[in-house]
């Protein structure tokens, strides 16, 4: 009975703490984990960066074919003496929907990566340095669109001599 | 040891509810409480002035005898252009009957941009500039495009996301048109007026 008590409890202030947490508002589009990337002092480096879009849902490629479609954009701000270069966007698909007719937009859907060319300069001390941002996009799925939102984007570098 | 577990149940449930509690309250102190949840068909169409395109002030409850097919929509959102034109040819048929257009835009692009958006489809109706509050009154609209027929009488007769055949869509229409509409006479505003003053005095004392 205790046991069966103690379950019941857990199991609340699990879901109590989810709940605060808004885990329940799943969003469309998730991040994997990033391992831990090491890079020399004075060189750079591209850093892959894999999502998930749900299996219902479609979202902007980084070159929507209109101008009023909101972009996938990456953006990541690492700590100093870190430098964030280009970001490579895989080259969305051109796909049809129930409300597209004969228009075609340009998205991902699945699975797709982000590359982020991160360079860590000469004279950056060895050592382990936050990178933080966020990935903003718009997402749909067969017959309606969810507001524009951003999820985080974290992980670390590591510099080595 | 078994009331202790029943304590621990009890304690987590209040947890929850706190938690739950103060989730809606932070909605609630940043935009009003949410009044449109659940089923919402027979619930009064919460009012609102939202700014025009053209920049005109323009009340929900100025319509009050009209049928009201209220369209939430935005530029960014490809299934909402295709039932625009639809609304604007309901809106053409019905327009005698006693049918009203409403757009509301929940975008941040320019208004400048939207009435661009709009023409381009076609769309004369009034399309209004959404705000946060209106969306939260009519349930956190977040799905788009999200379109309430108002009956009326004020009154909720349909919701529909997503976008579905233009039958369904001119049915709701239909059914908004058949609702019934009690005007409230001179008389009775005047002793309505009344009552609410009364009631305000016997507050004060």
């Amino acid at each position: 009975m205790n046991r069966t008590l103690s379950a019941v409890t857990l199991a609340l202030l699990l879901c109590a703490t989810l709940f605060a947490q808004g885990v329940f508002d799943k969003s469309p589009v998730e991040i994997a984990p990033v391992g831990k990337v090491q890079v020399k002092a004075g060189v750079s480096k591209d850093v892959n960066l894999d999502f998930r879009i749900g299996s219902e849902y479609h979202i902007n490629s980084n070159k929507p074919n209109s101008p009023l479609l909101i972009p996938t954009v990456l953006k990541l701000n690492p700590e100093t003496p870190l430098v964030v270069g280009d970001v490579k966007y895989p080259a969305g698909q051109d796909m049809s929907f129930p409300f597209t007719g004969n228009d075609k937009l340009n998205v991902y859907s699945g699975d797709f990566s982000i590359a982020a060319f991160l360079k860590a300069p000469a004279n950056a001390k060895p050592g382990t340095y936050p990178v933080k941002g966020e990935l903003r996009f718009q997402a749909c799925d067969h017959s309606a669109c969810f507001p524009p939102r951003t999820i985080p984007v974290q992980f670390d570098i590591i510099v080595v001599k | 040891m078994k009331r202790n577990g029943l304590v621990f149940v009890a304690l987590t449930i209040a947890i929850l509810a706190m938690l739950a509690g103060g989730k809606y309250l932070d909605r609630a102190r940043k935009h009003g409480p949410i009044k449109l949840v659940g089923k919402v068909q027979g619930l009064a169409a919460p009012d609102f002035t939202l700014v025009s395109l053209d920049g005109n002030k323009v009340k929900l409850s100025d319509y009050r005898g009209k049928a009201v097919l209220l369209n939430f929509w935005a530029t960014w959102c490809p299934p909402c252009k295709v039932e625009m034109p639809w609304f604007e040819d309901l809106q053409k048929q019905y327009a005698k009957d006693g049918l009203v257009v409403l757009g509301v835009a929940m975008d941040d692009s320019k208004p400048d941009t939207i009435a661009k958006y709009a023409s381009e489809l076609g769309v004369n109706y009034p399309v209004l500039l959404g705000t946060d509050k209106v969306s939260d009154d009519y349930g956190d609209v977040q799905y788009l495009p999200t379109t309430f027929y108002i009956g009326r009488d004020g009154n909720i007769v349909d919701k529909m996301t997503g976008l579905l055949d233009r039958k369904d869509v001119e049915d709701a229409v239909r059914k908004a048109l058949a609702t019934a509409y009690k005007p409230v006479t001179a008389q009775q505003q005047n002793q309505a007026q009344v009552e609410q003053k009364a009631g305000a005095e016997n507050t004060n004392r």
